[in-house]
């Protein structure tokens, strides 16, 4: 019998201390649970990562990338900058882009080529430039609204989250305005709609298979659903996440046709 | 691990116990659809190589100027590159190309063998890297004709396409010892390219040194972040025939949709044609003056992935409009004798030009890149019109052609003894 006291006890507990961090939580201001969000998809180090991109249409597989992806915060803006090597398909392997801020660089080892590109210049088809590299969300922009509801996740199980409604800030930001669920109590994100000024959706990302990866659960995978025509996917698949030194002198044109990592 | 994924059947019957919201259920049914298309991605993982080999098959046809009768012509091509860490601090880099074409080049040759690349990296220190051997240089930001690509002069060995990234890839590069140190925000290179022979050599499986390597060289170039978004390079390049010349690089952002560039080299140098007789070992009054040369363009890409890029070029040391004429109108020698020699430093015959290069990434059908190009004498009104549809997939690349070059017998374009051409090629990587 004394169990039972002891189990309303622990419950009563429970209760206490979910309400607790669930009040915690609720203190959080909006760009604060973003901040965190952030942190939870990105380490707060240089790493590097590789990146397997899969694009389907209607069902199929019609396109397929890998990119080995180093990156590293800028100390001033505290957005990453990132130098990405093709790894596949043949065609492209050994190819070079390298993305600071709007400064984008684009190398070809076989003609030499060093060409400067313009934010909208795509490579990766679906995928925006935005999408494959890290991105610090609250760096660009600036979240509104943190409204509580639930949602289902990348896995098609319900979440209970924050909702998000973030505006550009900057300049850099590459959508107007994003909606993003970050599931309460361990700021992960799970999904996140990005549109356009006039409110058109863009395309809708889920963010899942969480897996420890440097010390915490982070996603090693995002969805990516064309917001026009929801039979095109993308799915970017993260693996080989590890830490690792990226060097200044790696992010900057001069060193593109240099650039050889073990 | 991958985490095991329900299927739409569990998820029916969740909706049905009540699990999902049916409003959420409504609102997230084309995202469940493509979830469950993401749970179709293999487990796969790619690892990079050192290798990059492709051989390529084309066949093809033109009209000739001369009569209009039409001539086939055959291609295969296997190109190797190798770019490997040898032990710590030192890296080979290995780039090759046979060309055996049916009938024979200009060379005269069926088989045309291109040691584009052959040369030793070491990094002494994280910043300072010294290179040894065979090495394909290339300054320039321009897209269409680059005023300080110094080292194009002998380069071209083999022509397979008039695409200006084929030519700037399938060249070979020259012989040279160079040095570069790098820092935060910029870099300094220093090389030097000796002379070691005298002459060109057309043999199918030739080095070739002396297309590249028939005179003394050096060339130093500067880069420094001066701002945010701002980076030129600048560059002095001498050799031995040619006072020194500086150069100069700079790109920037317009607005998220473009990019603006400007491309310049000038020095004090004789004119092209003097060149040309030069080279004869003819007499030709000298002509040295400052002589500027300029590629300005801009690129601009829509949101469908179209990209155009318009380049006005301008070449202070080729001819202007009357002495063009002059020379179109003299003997023949001396225009063979001129555009031969343009051929080789691969300049063009008239001062102003205009190029215009459109790409579109995924045109219509997924995979499939059309381009098109047209390069157009301001001072001739001569055109080379060039258009390409490729279609890829993940080891093999499929193309179509097609070229035309219009104008008076002897202009710019006019002179090509093909009014147009086409080819059909095939590439596989292995």
């Amino acid at each position: 019998m004394k169990t039972i006291p002891l189990s309303l006890c622990s419950l009563f507990l429970c209760s206490l201390l979910a309400s607790l961090s669930n009040a915690a939580n609720a203190a959080q201001k909006p760009q604060e649970i973003l901040a965190a969000s952030d942190a939870v998809r990105n380490p707060d180090y240089p790493f590097g990562l590789t990146n397997t991109l899969v694009e389907y249409r209607s069902g199929k597989q019609t396109d397929t990338s890998t990119l080995a992806i180093y990156s590293k915060a800028d100390s001033n803006s505290g957005q990453f900058r990132s130098l990405i090597r093709y790894v596949a398909p043949a065609r492209d392997a050994n190819k070079l882009i390298l993305y600071s801020g709007k400064d984008l660089w684009f190398y070809d080892p076989s003609s030499k080529a060093s060409i400067r590109m313009s934010p909208q210049q795509r490579l990766l088809g679906q995928a925006s430039n935005g999408d494959v590299v890290t991105v610090n969300l609250a760096k660009d922009y600036q979240a509104i609204t943190a409204l509580e509801e639930d949602t289902q996740d990348g896995d098609r199980q319900i979440k209970h989250c924050y909702k998000l409604a973030m505006n550009a800030s900057t300049p850099d930001a590459t959508y107007h305005h994003i909606d993003m669920w970050i599931e309460v109590g361990n700021n992960h994100p799970v999904k996140a709609r990005f549109y356009t000024e006039s409110g058109k959706l863009l395309k809708t990302a889920y963010y899942r298979r969480y897996e420890k990866q440097l010390g915490i659960d982070r996603p090693t995978e995002t969805v990516i659903i064309d917001g026009l025509d929801p039979s095109w996917v993308t799915v970017m698949r993260y693996s080989d996440l590890v830490k690792r030194d990226v060097p200044e002198l790696w992010l900057q044109r001069d060193y593109l046709p240099r650039f050889k990592p073990e | 691990m991958m985490r095991p994924h329900r299927t739409p059947l569990l998820i029916l019957c969740m909706a049905a116990v009540g699990l999902l919201p049916l409003q959420s259920k409504a609102q997230d049914d084309p995202d469940i659809s493509a979830l469950l298309v993401a749970n179709q991605m293999p487990d796969v993982v790619e690892k990079a190589s050192n290798w990059r080999i492709f051989s390529e098959a084309a066949a093809g046809g033109g009209v000739l100027r001369s009569n209009a009768s039409t001539q086939q012509s055959q291609r295969l091509s296997f190109d190797v590159q190798y770019d490997g860490t040898l032990a710590q601090g030192w890296r080979a880099i290995l780039s090759d190309r046979l060309d055996i074409n049916w009938p024979a080049q200009i060379s005269g040759q069926n088989s045309i063998n291109t040691v584009k690349e052959a040369y030793l990296i070491w990094q002494m220190q994280n910043d300072i890297l010294l290179d040894a051997g065979r090495i394909n240089v290339r300054n320039g930001v321009a897209t269409g004709y680059n005023p300080t690509d110094f080292f194009r002069n002998g380069a071209l060995r083999s022509i397979v396409s008039a695409d200006p990234s084929s030519l700037k890839e399938n060249r070979q590069g020259s012989v040279m010892l160079r040095a570069q140190k790098l820092w935060d925000g910029g870099s300094v290179t220093a090389l030097f390219s000796p002379k070691l022979a005298e002459q060109a050599n057309n043999a199918s499986f030739s080095l070739d040194i002396g297309a590249t390597n028939s005179q003394n060289r050096w060339l130093v170039a500067l880069s420094q972040k001066m701002a945010e978004g701002w980076a030129p390079q600048f560059l002095l390049f001498k050799s031995e025939q040619l006072p020194t010349q500086i150069g100069m690089n700079l790109t920037t952002l317009v607005n998220d949709a473009t990019v603006a560039y400007v491309e310049w080299s000038g020095g004090r140098s004789p004119s092209l044609l003097a060149q040309a007789y030069q080279q004869q070992g003819l007499y030709f009054p000298d002509t040295s003056a400052f002589r500027n040369r300029t590629s300005v363009g801009l690129t601009y890409t829509t949101e469908n992935k179209i990209s155009v890029t318009t380049e006005l070029e301008y070449n202070g040391g080729a001819l202007d409009q009357n002495k063009w004429d002059a020379l179109q109108r003299g003997p023949l020698a001396i225009y063979g004798q001129y555009r031969n020699y343009l051929q080789t430093v691969q300049e063009a015959p008239t001062a102003r030009a205009i190029f215009v290069y459109a790409s579109w990434q995924d045109a219509l059908l997924n995979h499939l890149d059309l381009s098109a190009m047209s390069r157009f004498d301001a001072v001739d009104s001569s055109r080379m019109s060039w258009l390409e549809a490729r279609f890829h997939f993940s080891h093999a690349e499929f193309a179509l052609q097609w070229q035309r070059n219009s104008g008076n017998r002897l202009s710019d374009y006019g002179v090509a003894t093909k009014m147009q051409s086409w080819q059909l090629m095939a590439r596989y990587f292995f």
